[in-house]
């Protein structure tokens, strides 16, 4: 199984720029994830990789060859795309065996690889059917069997999830992790859902504007977010941010916020030596409520006072919406007591929890 | 009566009693003229299967068929070829795309008549404009429309240059329905320009294919202003139509019963090898 | 796409366009050429003339046969988008009994070719007396199914509530549909002016059986028994009366081609 590298691969529209300097190892049988809003170039990316857009500059490789000027066909990768692009006049076992009549693979073989593909996605009873006769859950594992049977040396996946309903994604979901730890193909995954990319993903990169903003495994995105933008994308529900500023004296600081205060522990003091943290954040897992003033005490921190404005009931979580001063925030918490609208509750921070990010990101 | 029912009748009964008068009288009357004799000058008269059992010897009118035939095998494929190429030509974002379009169905909308006597004058042998390029190469010229074996060719290709462009609109509104997403996937695939089009563009072309068939071999048989205006039907009755033919038989020699029983043959015909064509081009989509 | 095959690509269709244009081009010129000019591949004439041009326009009455097309033309046009669309609307908006048997007679006639139907029509024209006449010219042709199917096409997708709002105001069906269907259909009804003004237009056999006399005859018939009858004398003045008959289409064409395209290839395709 080969790896993957793009060596600073930009691609540009005459003065617009969709992708920026995107420089990255794939290692070997990894699934890695690229994530980002709309525009922010990582299906440009994953078409520069299968060769259907072309590279303004920098360069791709497999292993040690340079595809970066080879067209689609000589490059034996493999995609799924968004809308599964099966062909509309063959059977499903024409779909799933035409890259391999087009090379000639032997007729035992072509047949052995079809029915291996298709039992192991569940579609063998289906091979003599037509794509519109179909349903979408079985197109898109039509769409990966044709990718599977290839054996390409890389897969290439294009918001494959997007078009199906969210019961069926859950699913699918595992099934493309469980179908690529087995077959140990290097994966390269787009997706703009990041609940997706944190469960699928053996790294991820999130991509905003054309450029990498963070690269690491999914736990590591999650605990720390390298800028705003990572830590307001990763993790749902998304992490509250309170703009502000720091203050310190004698020895002591704290991150206030338009009346707000988090007291800071003094390691995080000294290892802020020098920034300037200009934005808080904090995740709604990380924030504690307790009902009714007073009833949390401690000794380094002085709790919120908020306002409950709405409470979302989820069954076993709940997302409480509340207001601390001027700023809106939420808190999830588990159990089944929860707060009612109105009342008046005290929120806990734990320091250790809170995010710092200053001008250029994590502080 | 209902108010809609009068209401409905009353605008449609000027349409319905010109399809009584215009379509259903006269493909009755077609029907009874086969089996009569008239000139038109005096009576008609009972003709029994005459005119049946006279076109079944008659060597002119089979020799009109045949002449259509051959018409047919060079016009067909290339028609097909010629725009499906400029089709798959033009299918991308182009710079004067609607100028290449509208100029390649400009002789679309020109008369027949007008672009008969255009080409007369392009095959002419001395003063063509044709032979006077080949010239220029140092080709002797061709005596296209007065040679028997290039006569019909030579309108074969004249009739192919005047419709060609419909066809390539035809094939562009079929092309815009192969979905992007598929050309990217069978590129991804492995598949060269060649084999893209012949495993997805071609096979998903089919409906257009057979369209441009069926109408063009309906325009094939129907060919009248051509054969009339350039070679009157020669050389050697090489380029007689069976519409010319039956023209010929009412105009000239005032044989109506004959005339109508052409007519009906020719329809007949039309359908028996349209029918055929979409068998054998249906049952090539199969494989 | 690489340099070279584009570059490759936008040759070969200047080539072919260029086929397509340049057998007008020479036309024009070799209308306006001298008899001894005629025959070199120049597309400017050494000499311009108007020779041919002069000599066609007293050799027959060019004038009064593009009169002649211009009112045939014009009549069938105008009586086909009336008819038809009485036709239309009250195939696609009103329940009567034998509507459906109406729909499908039109279908029918559709498949009928027109030879099929040429002998017998003749005979009538003869019968009635009209050889020779505008009304052989222009009665056959006063309903068009094309045009009809493409209309009730066009006249199902307007809205129920405007036709129910228009009745409660009192209107009749006609005012209905020239009111309230018209303004709305706007294309279609383009499209089959367009189709079925050229179909006119560029009619020729149906002419030749039934007219005889030069006054009546249509434009593109003068100009085919003209060029056939000798009365051309030479090429060039077959050439220029030509022209008589597809300026007007040309000129026409350049400014509308997206109508023309979308209305003869749309027709086509539904005949």
């Amino acid at each position: 199984m080969p790896a993957v590298s793009f060596d600073h691969v930009c691609k540009r529209f005459g003065e617009t720029r969709i992708v920026e300097d995107f420089d990255l190892h794939v290692e070997a049988g990894e699934l890695l994830v690229l994530v980002g809003g709309s525009g922010s170039g990582k299906s440009t990316i994953l078409r520069m990789a299968a060769g259907l857009e072309a590279v303004t500059s920098g360069s791709i490789r497999i292993d040690d060859r340079d595809i970066t000027r080879l067209a689609p066909r000589q490059r034996d990768v493999a995609m799924v795309f968004q809308d599964y692009a099966l062909y509309p006049h063959m059977s499903v076992r024409d779909n799933l065996s035409l890259g391999l009549r087009l090379r000639k693979v032997p007729r035992p073989e072509i047949e052995r690889r079809v029915r291996w593909a298709g039992g192991m996605l569940g579609i063998d009873a289906l091979l003599d059917r037509k794509p519109k006769q179909l349903s979408g859950g079985q197109r898109q594992r039509v769409a990966m069997g044709r990718a599977m049977v290839r054996e390409p040396l890389l897969f290439l996946f294009d918001e494959p999830l997007s078009n199906l309903d969210a019961g069926l994604r859950a699913q699918m979901r595992i099934e493309i992790g469980a179908l690529q730890r087995r077959l140990k193909t290097t994966t390269i995954y787009v997706t703009h859902d990041q609940v997706e990319a944190m469960t699928l993903g053996d790294r991820i990169v999130v991509l905003a504007d054309g450029r990498i903003q963070q690269v690491g495994r999914p736990i590591d995105l999650y605990r720390s977010p390298q800028n705003r933008f990572v830590a307001g994308f990763i993790g749902t529900p998304p992490m509250n941010f309170m703009d502000g500023s720091l203050e310190s004296e004698n020895g002591r600081a704290a991150f206030v916020a338009d009346g707000v205060r988090v007291e800071l522990p003094a390691e995080r003091i000294t290892a802020l030596a020098g920034s300037e943290p200009r934005t808080l954040g904090i995740r709604p897992e990380d924030l504690r409520i307790a009902a009714g003033s007073g009833s949390l005490t401690s000794a380094t921190d002085a709790p919120w006072r908020g306002r409950v404005v709405l409470v979302e009931r989820l069954g076993g979580t709940s997302h409480v919406h509340f207001d601390v001063g001027p700023h809106r925030l939420l808190a999830s918490v588990s159990g089944e007591s929860v707060p009612e609208v109105g009342d008046v509750v005290d929120v806990q921070v734990l320091p250790a929890r809170v995010h710092l990010f200053g001008a250029d990101g994590r502080v | 009566m209902r108010a809609e029912d009068r209401s409905g009748w009353l605008l449609s009964a000027p349409y319905a009693a010109f399809l009584l008068v215009f379509a259903a009288y006269p493909v009755c009357f077609a029907l009874a003229l086969v089996f009569m004799h008239w000139d038109l000058v005096r009576a008609p008269s009972f003709a029994g299967f005459d005119n049946v059992r006279l076109l079944a010897t008659d060597t002119r009118f089979w020799r009109a068929v045949l002449n259509t035939f051959v018409f047919l095998g060079i016009h067909l494929p290339l028609q097909i070829a010629t725009a499906l190429t400029l089709a798959l030509a033009l299918n991308r974002p182009l710079v004067f795309r609607a100028f290449w379009r509208a100029a390649f169905f400009l002789p679309v909308v020109i008369s027949g008549a007008v672009v008969a006597i255009l080409w007369n004058a392009l095959y002419a042998t001395d003063v063509g404009l044709i032979n006077g390029l080949l010239a220029r190469a140092g080709v002797a010229p061709v005596p296209w429309l007065t040679d028997p074996s290039l006569a019909m060719p030579a309108i074969a290709v004249m009739v192919t240059w005047k419709n060609v462009g419909f066809y390539v609109v035809i094939y562009l509104a079929g092309l815009q329905y192969i979905p992007r997403s598929c050309q990217e996937a069978i590129a991804v695939e492995g598949a060269s320009a060649w084999q893209r089009l012949r495993h997805l563009t071609l096979p998903l072309l089919l409906p257009q294919t057979i369209l441009v068939v069926t109408l063009s071999t309906i325009n094939g048989f129907q060919l009248f202003i051509e054969p009339y205006v350039m070679t009157g039907g020669g050389p050697l009755r090489r380029t007689f139509s069976i519409v010319l033919y039956m023209y010929t038989n009412a105009f000239s020699y005032q044989k109506m019963g004959y005339a109508a029983t052409i007519g009906v043959a020719l329809a007949l015909i039309i359908g028996l090898v349209v029918a055929i064509q979409r068998r054998v081009i249906g049952k090539a989509e199969v494989q | 796409m690489r340099l070279f095959v584009r570059a490759a690509l936008y040759l070969g269709l200047t080539l072919a366009a260029i086929t397509f244009i340049y057998p007008f081009l020479w036309m024009l010129s070799s209308s306006l050429k001298p008899p001894f000019e005629f025959g070199t591949l120049a597309l400017i004439p050494g000499s311009i003339t108007l020779d041919n041009y002069r000599i066609m326009w007293s050799r027959a009455p060019f004038g009064r046969a593009l009169a002649n097309s211009v009112l045939v033309a014009g009549t069938i046009t105008a009586a086909v988008l009336v008819l038809s669309s009485m036709t239309a609307y009250a195939m696609a908006r009103l329940r009567f009994p034998g509507r459906r048997a109406l729909n499908a007679a039109t279908l029918a006639v559709l498949l009928v070719p027109g030879q099929l139907t040429l002998i017998p029509l003749y005979t009538l024209i003869v019968q009635l007396g009209w050889i020779d006449t505008y009304a052989a010219l222009i009665v056959p042709y006063l309903c068009n199914a094309t045009a009809i199917l493409m209309l009730r096409q066009f006249f199902l997708q307007i809205p129920q509530s405007l036709i129910d709002s228009a009745r409660m105001d009192g209107m009749g069906e006609l005012r209905i549909l020239f009111t309230i269907f018209w303004p709305l259909a706007r294309p279609p009804l383009a499209i089959v002016a367009i189709f079925t003004f050229m179909g006119s237009w560029n009619e020729v056999l149906w002419p030749l059986l039934v007219v005889r006399d030069q006054q009546t005859m249509t434009l593109p018939q003068l100009l085919t028994v003209f060029a056939l009858g000798g009365g051309a004398g030479t090429l060039g003045v077959s050439l220029a009366a030509s022209m008589v008959l597809v300026v007007p289409v040309v000129v026409a064409y350049m400014f509308l081609q997206r109508y023309f395209i979308e209305s003869m290839a749309g027709a086509g395709v539904k005949g």
